[in-house]
């Protein structure tokens, strides 16, 4: 079999040179979130080595250098959209990057912060917070995960992320690839790690069947139930419903399974009509 | 077939002499109601259980591991390298096996040595070491219909339980090597130990809660193809979770993955183990879904174990109860079967 070659004109080679010699451009931004995930990526044990492979031209943890203003490849986002000027500065990274990849539960699930979605009106929960107090820097809104406003390319979920996945990602984007979505619950790495099932055996409420893999059952080894902060499995496979039922004959309240379920669940779109499901058309 | 017979108090030194032959790994119990085959040191022989209900994590994983570097790649050099661990890894010794176990083991070897030698599953098969026990069934065991409740091969060492100790089979040359090393450890065996394997064989086989045989199973899943309310009743409960096809001992769908090194040249490949619960297992290029719904992943691992087996004896269930016993939602796999075949 003879292979097919093209023949790149002489000006286009120098270009694509180029192109494959300049290093990968990366940013790493926060809106609103603990920094915890900025934290975990400059502590990964390669760091080193990813500092070698590309350009870090933003990384707010680490540098006052750091601009939103730059143009990057690839965006790494953690934190929810909680503010105007989250918005603001979400739209700009957005604009300014080739990739956006939405880091940690807050920029995915919309965080802790989220946990009430729904539930209340949002002055009355700011009220309930702050009370009459302004927030003079920019002004609050209901927070939010950042997919609500932009398009996120690639998701790195986690509380904080795992350094083994942090690594996968910027690797694979290196190999000129990209990740794959893990679309499969916390139980089968469980079950790999030899981990008792807690909720059978101690009737704990583990979110771990409903909740992404990836973390290596980090909670359930520690013999601490899921608690979901990798959010709900995703391509629709997250069957709140069938768990709601199994909660149910263990003992556990409506309210209780409702507000376990949305810790880190609560802007996921089938949640309310799986639980309904499950528990009849009023919420309680 | 050649017969010792090793006293109850004897145990303890046959466990220490194991340890000569590789990892030596026994069931232990792990929690209030889980066991589980751990590696057994020699200060924690006395912990070994034998006369434990199922393990959680079944027998295969040592020689199909949940996760395998399959070869490390160089993509500029376009060059792989073999992973060798499979070859030069110490030999298991796996004790403690119960006869399904076994039958499970050989359902393995039809696919990875068989059908197509997988070399690193057959290294691993070949230089392990495989030590049966008798047990009693529980309330989920339904071995018996599976014709998977006694062996006749697939194990080196087989321990049948008499009055006061255990009749040893042996089942292969390497079988012989270890009870020719370990001589003084065994005495003749009796009129009566031969009386109380019968006896054992007949109460064992009062204990079951069903009779009879189930391969007619595959005739009516595959004839009549229609259990709607079965399949839509049993996959509403379903979590999806995958535990009924991580612990079952036949289990042998695989994904492979690929792990790049940061240099982007660089990376490895990994075999991991899948299952037919998930989504992604059904799913192929072009974004096609063999199996797009739940209930239809469900019905598919009720087909595989009862239906599509083409290259052993029996179906590729065989009745250990894991899926059952393991399952979160309360999902009975043996009684769905029951009500299969029409309620006998």
């Amino acid at each position: 079999m003879t292979m097919k070659t093209t023949i790149i004109p002489e000006d286009q080679k120098i270009e694509i040179k180029e192109e494959i010699k300049r290093k990968p451009t990366i940013g790493v931004y926060a809106l609103t979130s603990c920094y915890g995930c900025q934290l975990k990526i400059a502590t990964v044990s390669k760091i080193i080595e990813i500092a070698d492979s590309v350009d870090i031209e933003s990384f707010y943890m680490l540098s006052s250098a750091s601009s939103m203003h730059k143009k990057v490849d690839i965006a790494f986002v953690e934190g929810s959209v909680s503010t105007k000027k989250d918005l603001e500065e979400l739209l700009e990274i957005r604009k300014n990057s080739k990739t956006l990849v939405g880091v940690g539960a807050c920029a995915l699930q919309g965080g802790v912060q989220s946990w009430n979605h729904g539930d209340k009106n949002y002055k009355d929960l700011f009220e309930n917070v702050y009370g009459k107090s302004k927030i003079e820097i920019s002004e609050a809104i209901e927070a939010k995960p950042i997919e609500e406003y932009v398009k996120v390319d690639f998701r790195l979920p986690g509380c904080p992320p795992e350094e083994e996945e942090i690594i996968y990602f910027i690797s694979t984007f290196l190999f000129g690839s990209w990740p794959e979505e893990k679309d499969y619950p916390v139980c089968q790495e469980c079950r790999f790690a030899g981990n008792i099932c807690l909720l059978i055996e101690k009737n704990e409420p583990c979110l771990g069947s409903i909740t992404t893999a990836g973390c290596n059952a980090r909670c359930i080894s520690y013999n601490v139930p899921c608690i979901g902060c990798r959010g709900p499995v995703p391509n629709d496979v997250a069957w709140f419903d069938s768990l709601a039922k199994v909660f149910v004959e263990k003992g556990f309240t409506e309210e209780y399974i409702r507000e376990r379920m949305k810790i880190f669940g609560s802007h996921h779109p089938k949640l309310e009509e799986l639980l309904t499901k499950v528990f009849g058309g009023e919420k309680k | 077939m050649r017969y010792v017979k090793l006293k109850k108090e004897k145990i303890k030194e046959f466990l220490l002499a194991l340890q000569d032959y590789g990892e030596l790994y026994a069931p232990i119990k792990v929690s209030e109601k889980y066991f589980d085959f751990r590696k057994i040191t020699n200060e924690q022989v006395d912990e070994v259980v034998l006369d434990y209900n199922r393990t959680l994590r079944p027998p295969r994983r040592f020689f199909f591991p949940e996760k395998e570097v399959l070869f490390t790649f160089n993509s500029k050099k376009v060059e792989m390298y073999e992973n060798k661990e499979a070859f030069t890894s110490e030999p298991v010794v796996l004790f403690g096996v119960h006869a399904c176990d076994i039958v499970g083991l050989r359902i393995m070897d039809s696919r990875f040595i068989d059908d197509q030698p997988d070399p690193y599953y057959r290294a691993r098969r070949e230089k392990g070491i495989i030590i049966g026990i008798s047990c009693l069934p529980d309330e989920y065991c339904f071995c018996n219909v599976r014709r998977a409740e006694f062996v006749d091969s697939g194990f080196d060492l087989f321990l049948s339980e008499v009055e006061d100790g255990y009749v040893i089979r042996v089942g292969s040359v390497k079988g012989h090597k270890i009870i020719d090393a370990t001589e003084n450890l065994y005495v003749e065996v009796t009129k009566k130990d031969s009386d109380d394997l019968t006896a054992f064989d007949v109460k064992k086989s009062k204990m079951f809660t069903v009779s009879g045989n189930w391969d007619s199973l595959r005739y009516t899943l595959e004839l009549n193809d229609e259990h709607p309310v079965i399949w839509m009743r049993e996959s509403e409960k379903c979590l999806g979770c995958g535990n009924c096809t991580i612990t079952c001992p036949t289990c042998r769908c695989y994904d492979v993955k690929d792990y790049p090194n940061l240099d982007g040249e660089t990376g490895v490949r990994v075999r991991i183990w899948d299952s037919c619960q998930f989504r992604e297992h059904g799913l192929v290029a072009g974004g096609h879904n063999f199996r797009p719904t739940k209930e239809s992943r469900f019905k598919n691992r009720y087909m595989c174990k009862n239906a599509y087996c083409k290259e052993v004896t029996t179906a590729y269930c065989v009745g250990c109860g894991r899926c059952t016993y393991f399952c979160p939602a309360g999902i009975n796999y043996k009684q769905n079967l029951i009500e299969i075949r029409g309620g006998i």
